[in-house]
């Protein structure tokens, strides 16, 4: 479990993480969501004692990490890839890792297998490509079979086999009763991993809740297309169903379910040449949300925005 | 929590562990066995060529009224130990490499994840450089012994290994190497850069001596100052008849560990204090 309590970090005048108080429950995979530069890795850096907060406080498993004794069973961390120097093999910086806390080599053979590493034996980590670097921190992070997980933004640089390997394990891990943690500027990522969604923008929690919360708020939308839609129309008229007009043939109906309106129109007489729910997705709430706390905004990505949401 | 730890260990951190961690990494990388070597080779080397130099030079002109006997067990003995500028150069470098490395390639994310007291990294950091310079100054220093006794012997030096003058290059020569590594551990941990901790180094042990020794000249009280630079005392308790110094022996133990110790400190509290 991590308890976050009005965490605060400042670099000089600039607020990085403002104020923010979570938990991250144990037997749950939380995503940790946010546009580039929102503050979740400052904030998992200080979750494991390496930036120090400027205020409030942080605690794994109900302790500081920076006084924990048994530092690779409690925390496993994927903070950047290739934290290694360049000149070692992925087997010795393991080693050297696994040495610190008296963790046996038979682990370290363990974790290369598991990550896919194990054929590289001679290979320096300065040659590593992007994946085999984030492969080789995810060996790290699970050398100590931790009691707690945290991946930043896990899945960069792996290809589709890699992705879906970190998916399965974040969810086993979870399913083990650990503490999972994984941040992503990905909504579609999160959306097939995690149960639980944190989401940040500039420095800020901007939603804490379960995953179905975000797919579920809102209203249900239908389109619907008919070469007879002034009929339509006023059939389906009726207190809380809000219709637009998209155009001579198209309409978006806001309220009941496509079920219905298929029934009204099917009662009288009205062909449908389309009938499509509109699935609100998780990507299109993440946008809601952040659409004012992304730091580094760009015209087009603005525009996207505005035209898929309304 | 969890009910099945297939975990081996409990993973406890302890000193000895972020030793042998330490001692894995430092011991992988061929930089290390490189300067090490280097080490040995340039003391050697220079050594050779000292008694080489003096010895043949002294057969052919014979010794002048009024300039010191080269050839005396004394001088041959320190024409052993010429080559500890260097040494200390090297070991200081490697001293840099030390802990610079964990910043500029980033390993420092993954060492202090697996020993989140830093204090102890650092301590053991210090503890491997100490042994490791100590260990090579003074097999180097016996290796050029070895080397140098049929050399000298050809011109009729007198070599004495167990001899004050000897044992003066072998154990404050040791010394001398060792508090440069751990300035070097130092500078590493205060700048986090290895090029700026090198040239620290650099302007400290070789171009701060050429800059205090030119004011001299202006004024006498520099001369004091001189002694307590940290190449000044490791060469007069290492070399003493090359580079005598007014200072006792005392005065000079306290400047070596002075010179060791300070910016060791101010290392460790910069190491806790920041961030990683």
């Amino acid at each position: 479990m991590i308890q976050a309590q009005q965490l605060t970090k400042k670099y000089g005048a600039k607020t990085v993480v403002d104020n923010v108080s979570f938990t991250v429950q144990p037997g749950m995979v939380t995503g940790f969501l946010g546009p580039n530069g929102a503050g979740k890795s400052t904030t998992m850096r200080m979750i494991v004692g390496l930036a120090k907060p400027t205020a409030g406080q942080v605690a794994v498993n109900g302790n500081n990490f920076r006084s924990s004794k048994h530092p690779l069973t409690e925390v496993g961390a994927l903070l950047e890839a290739k934290s290694v120097h360049k000149s070692l093999t992925a087997r010795t910086h393991l080693r050297a890792m696994a040495a610190t806390g008296g963790i046996s080599r038979s682990r370290v053979d363990e974790a290369l297998e598991l990550t896919g590493l194990s054929q590289l034996n001679r290979k320096k980590v300065g040659g590593f490509s992007l994946g085999m670097g984030q492969r080789l921190g995810i060996a790290s992070a699970l050398l100590g079979d931790p009691q707690v997980l945290i991946l930043d933004e896990p899945v960069n640089g792996l290809d589709p086999e890699g992705v879906a390997w970190v998916r399965n394990l974040a969810r086993q891990q979870a399913a083990e009763g650990k503490t999972v943690f994984i941040s992503s500027h990905l909504m579609s990522e999160m959306a097939q991993t995690a149960d639980h969604l944190i989401v940040i923008g500039r420095g800020r929690i901007l939603a804490d809740a379960p995953i179905s919360e975000f797919i579920d708020d809102g209203l249900r939308q239908t389109i619907v297309r008919s070469s007879n839609l002034d009929p339509l129309m006023t059939v389906l008229a009726a207190d809380g169903v809000q219709l637009t007009r998209l155009d001579s043939t198209t309409l978006r109906v806001a309220g009941p379910d496509s079920e219905s309106i298929g029934r009204r129109a099917l009662e009288n007489g009205i062909v449908l040449s389309e009938l499509r729910p509109l699935q609100r997705t998780l990507e299109d709430a993440y946008m809601e949300l952040t659409r004012d706390e992304v730091e580094y905004k760009s015209q087009v990505q603005h525009d996207a925005v505005a035209g898929g949401t309304h | 929590m969890s009910t099945h730890l297939a975990t081996p260990s409990t993973g406890k951190v302890t000193f000895g562990g972020v030793l042998r961690s330490e001692s894995i990494r430092f011991f992988s990388l061929n930089s290390t066995r490189v300067l090490i070597l280097v080490a040995v080779v340039l003391n050697m080397g220079i050594a050779v060529l000292g008694v080489w130099g003096v010895g043949s030079f002294a057969s052919e002109a014979p010794p002048m009224a009024g300039v010191p006997d080269m050839t005396s067990p004394e001088f041959t003995a320190e024409l052993l130990g010429s080559g500890l500028a260097f040494s200390q150069l090297i070991l200081g470098v490697l001293g840099v490499l030390l802990m610079s490395g964990e910043f500029t390639t980033g390993s420092a994310v993954s060492t202090f994840l697996a020993s989140p007291q830093r204090l102890r990294v650092l301590g053991a950091k210090a503890l491997l450089i100490t042994i490791l310079s100590a260990l090579v100054q003074l097999i180097s220093s016996v290796l050029t012994y070895l080397v140098c006794l049929p050399l000298a012997k050809n011109y009729n030096m007198k070599l004495d290994f167990f001899a004050s003058h000897f044992q003066n290059v072998l154990w404050y020569g040791a010394l001398a190497v060792v508090m440069a590594a751990l300035i070097g551990l130092a500078l590493g941990a205060i700048l986090r850069n290895s090029a700026g901790g090198i040239t620290s180094l650099v302007a400290l042990f070789f171009v701060l001596p050429i800059v205090t020794g030119l004011l001299t000249m202006l004024a006498d009280w520099v001369q004091n100052v001189v002694q307590f630079l940290p190449d000044q005392l490791g060469m007069s308790l290492a070399l003493p008849q090359s580079y005598p110094s007014d200072l006792e022996l005392w005065q000079q133990l306290v400047g070596v560990a002075g010179w060791t110790l300070i910016p060791l400190i101010l290392g460790a509290w910069l190491l806790k204090a920041r961030d990683i």
